[in-house]
């Protein structure tokens, strides 16, 4: 047990290292600086055109948590999750981590805890600037706060089931971000309008179970933000959310253990 | 003792004039797309619209059979401006291009730098603009088959089943606005995909990004137009552009009170842009003059 | 001497391709060479014994067990793989290093021998550069230095030469050997035949997924008896010294060049042909400069015994 709580923290130390100094997490990182500026733009158009009834915390709270929600943790949860396999096998470079003395569920696990920790990190600051371009005025209500903070937890959640899921997917799929795609912007978006429980099969249901505000919007283009809810309690939607994070992760160390992996030439 | 450099060295010769010398290129893209099995079935699913269009050709001219469809939108019904303006701006048409170009376009330059494929094409006789020809080539194959193929199919099918030229006497314009704006989707997706194509290695980077792009330009237009209600922010989406364009191409009034050259600008930046980026990634490989 | 690497019917297909057919055999301790023209199986061999593929049919032990997903064996195995991959992104020294955090070594130990191994493939000046700035050699390098970094008992090297100049060569050869010396098991694969030779004189061959031979080098080409050996003389009275030996019934064939003093002998019995050199030599006042056996190395070993 001590073996493999050591190589999991090596590992994570490895890919946590590595991922920050990744290209690619730059791109990642100002895509996902995006709702900053747009939460710039409001703020300077309320400066110059006070009139305009644009409400700061509104828009936070149900369109910058909404995109973040049904968007940004998709996409990032989507190419990070299924990177944790598929770049090894790729990069040819799966050989160097499944030649020393650490348990293959470890690799997983190590490199989703990476992964996930410096997506939580990029998303959090993402959205806590956001928070105080467009709630400057409430900047000492707490509830305003707490709201944030839980909206925080909710996507810091969200992130890290569907990259467990996508972990999963990458362990036995080649065309992982295909599948991915047609998933997260085909399965999460259509069933959820779904009446009764064929929603609950999606993730984002639970999500959405935990953040109402961010889940409704007005009409016109935000329609597709909109949806016919039917939440399930909290404390069902945080359980489910957790015991599927497991499972998935769980399953993805089974395959990954299980399957021999060769490399294309 | 001369010792000559025996790596790969840019081809000294003359180039001789041949017809098609991107072809090969081309029949190799088209070639690796196909061997995709997720490829071949996306390709089936992106021809439905094309195939649900061309049934409302047919039904357009049997109404009296299908009186029970006139009960809904009569769009698909009448075959005339709208009709083809519907199909060609349609979002789940332009949502499959994309997805078609993320299966077929997306290893199109960056699978080349990835494997330094660039040498081996440029010390053989092949000028630059050959091999950026033969990949756009590769885009245009598919995404023609999508949109010049069907269009021009409903106009034939219009004839056949109308049984006179009525139709063409009526718009004998339809089938140049056909040609033209196929022209212009495909030529705009093509500078798209491989502007994305060779801003990585990575072919699943490139990917999403290809996807992205579009989708994000869509959300963040969706937003900013709910908060300021100004319809000029229909620029910021590439999806709100094609269609401000298309509605302009089939004489139809675009959706969003935004002069239609300004999408078309937008466009026509994007390909340049795309442009000015394959010229300096391409003549970034060494052998390259 | 126990057998540190064990395999029993070793066989692994890949699709309808074979890659390994019914491979049976122990590796001792010292170097054995595995050797095998291209897509003979070598790499399908050591990537079954490294856990990297599962067998088909067949098992692999090493010091007696199992090594799929037997991940604490890796403690005592470095493996250099034949692919030329890395994380791009890192220096030579991140690399180094957090490989060797994966063990449970001290961070100051995992310093020292990332050091000590990039020191000895000559690495030490550019560990701070990105392994994307790095050429071939300099990348082949560092495989070696993260195969035995952490001082591993049994070392299995793919192609660890490739890409090397013949200086870095000649140290990883000695390297090699020192690691016999040192009492441990080190399987070095190549299609160099050179190579291999200055590495061993234990090699197995590989040949379309089978073992064609395998022992001494000198063993393997006694096994070839009815295939005639060939010795070349380089003297100063070539054609004298064929005309005495022309009437010697072991002698087959006799042929004068490259060079106008050299002559090339074909005999069915090398052992009876070099007793009956040096009388002759004496008996004719013959200056001899040279006596090789064009022949006596793998590449004509490999020709014969694949009937080329």
């Amino acid at each position: 047990m001590t073996m493999s709580h050591n190589a999991v923290r090596s590992i994570f130390s490895f890919f946590f290292f590595l991922g920050r100094k990744a290209r690619k997490t730059k791109v990642f990182f100002l895509i996902s600086g995006l709702p900053v500026l747009v939460a710039l733009i409001i703020q300077i158009n309320r400066l110059f055109a006070p009139g305009s009834g644009i409400d700061g915390p509104a828009i936070f709270s149900s369109v910058i948590m909404a995109f973040n929600l049904q968007f940004l943790i998709l996409v990032l949860a989507l190419f990070y999750g299924t990177s944790i396999c598929s770049e090894e096998l790729e990069g040819k470079t799966l050989t160097y981590l499944t030649t020393r003395p650490a348990a293959k569920s470890a690799i997983i696990l190590g490199k989703y805890a990476a992964y996930a920790a410096f997506l939580i990190l990029m998303v959090a600051a993402a959205v806590i600037l956001s928070f105080l371009i467009l709630n400057v005025e409430r900047l000492l209500d707490l509830s305003a706060w707490l709201a944030m903070i839980k909206g925080l937890g909710v996507l810091a959640l969200g992130l890290m089931c569907y990259m467990a899921f996508f972990t999963l997917v990458g362990t036995f799929l080649k065309k992982s971000i295909l599948f991915g795609l047609f998933f997260s912007f085909g399965w999460e978006n259509i069933v959820q309008y779904f009446p009764g429980s064929t929603q609950k099969f999606t993730i984002m249901h639970y999500l959405k179970s935990l953040l109402p505000a961010a889940s409704t919007g007005s009409a016109g283009k935000l329609s597709f933000l909109t949806f016919k809810l039917e939440p399930s309690p909290a404390g069902t939607a945080v359980a489910t959310l957790v015991i599927l994070t497991a499972v998935f992760l769980g399953l993805a160390c089974l395959v990954f253990s299980k399957k021999e992996y060769i490399f294309e030439d | 003792m001369v010792i000559s450099e025996q790596g790969y060295v840019h081809w000294q010769g003359t180039f001789v004039e041949r017809r098609f010398p991107w072809w090969p290129i081309t029949r190799l893209g088209i070639r690796l797309a196909f061997k995709r099995k997720f490829f071949k079935f996306v390709f089936s699913i992106s021809l439905l619209p094309a195939v649900m269009f061309s049934t409302g050709v047919y039904i357009s001219e049997r109404l009296d059979d299908f009186q029970f469809m006139l009960k809904g939108p009569d769009r698909l019904l009448e075959v005339n401006p709208v009709f083809f303006k519907s199909y060609f701006t349609s979002e789940p048409l332009l949502f499959l291009m994309v997805m078609i170009m993320v299966l077929a376009g997306a290893g199109l330059i960056c699978d080349d730098l990835k494997y330094n494929s660039l040498q081996l094409y440029f010390s053989r006789p092949l000028r630059k603009r050959d091999y950026v020809l033969g990949k756009m080539a590769t885009v245009f194959f598919f995404l023609l088959i999508l949109t010049l193929v069907p269009g021009l199919l409903f106009v034939l099918l219009k004839l056949i089943f109308a049984g006179s030229f009525k139709f063409l006497a009526n718009y004998p314009w339809i089938p140049v606005s056909v040609i033209a704006f196929s022209l212009l989707v495909t030529l705009f997706f093509a500078f798209y995909t491989l502007l994305v194509s060779s801003l990585s290695k990575n072919r699943r980077y490139v990917s999403i990004l290809l996807f992205l792009i579009y989708i994000f330009s869509n959300v963040f237009f969706g937003i900013f137009y709910s908060i300021f209600h100004n319809p000029y922010f229909c620029l910021l989406s590439i999806q709100c552009d094609i269609q401000q364009v298309g509605a302009a191409f089939f004489r139809q009034s675009p959706q969003y009170d935004v002069p239609w050259i300004y999408s078309f600008l937008v466009l026509a930046a994007i390909c340049c842009l795309s442009a000015f980026v394959l010229k300096r990634k391409i003549r970034g490989v060494e052998v390259v003059k | 001497m126990t057998a540190v690497i064990q395999t029993k019917n070793l066989s692994k297909w890949y699709g309808n391709v074979l890659g390994l057919s019914d491979v049976s055999l122990e590796v001792e301790q010292g170097v054995t060479g595995l050797l095998g023209p291209n897509g003979a199986g070598k790499s399908t061999f050591l990537k079954l014994i490294t856990g990297q593929i599962k067998p088909s049919i067949g098992h692999v032990a090493i010091q007696g067990q199992d090594v799929w997903n037997n991940y604490p064996l890796f403690g005592r195995i470095g493996f250099c793989p034949e692919q030329d991959a890395f994380y791009d992104e890192m220096t030579g020294w991140e690399f180094m290093t957090s490989l060797l955090s994966l063990y449970s070594f001290s961070r100051a130990d995992v310093q020292s021998r990332a050091e000590k191994a990039l020191d000895f493939v000559e690495l030490d000046k550019d560990k701070d550069r990105l392994i994307r700035g790095y050429s071939r050699g300099m990348r082949q390098r560092l495989k070696l230095a993260q195969a035995v970094a952490h001082d591993p008992e049994i070392i299995i090297l793919d192609e660890p030469l490739n890409g090397l100049d013949p200086l870095s060569k000649r140290k990883v050869i000695r390297l090699i050997k020192d690691y016999k010396e040192a009492g441990k098991t080190v399987i070095v694969s190549s299609h160099v035949l050179p190579e291999i030779e200055a590495l061993t004189r234990t090699i197995i061959l590989l040949h379309q997924g089978k073992i064609l031979a395998r022992g001494d080098i000198h063993y393997i080409r006694d096994l070839i008896d009815k295939h005639p050996h060939m010795i070349s003389v380089k003297c100063s009275d070539p054609r004298r010294l064929a005309s005495s030996l022309v009437g010697e019934p072991s002698v087959l064939n006799i042929q004068f060049g490259p060079g106008p003093d050299t002559v090339v002998f074909e005999t069915q019995d090398r052992d009876k042909f070099f007793g009956l050199i040096p009388r002759l030599i004496v008996d004719h006042r013959i200056d001899v400069e040279e006596i090789t056996s064009p022949d006596d190395n793998l590449q004509a070993v490999f020709d014969y015994l694949v009937g080329k």
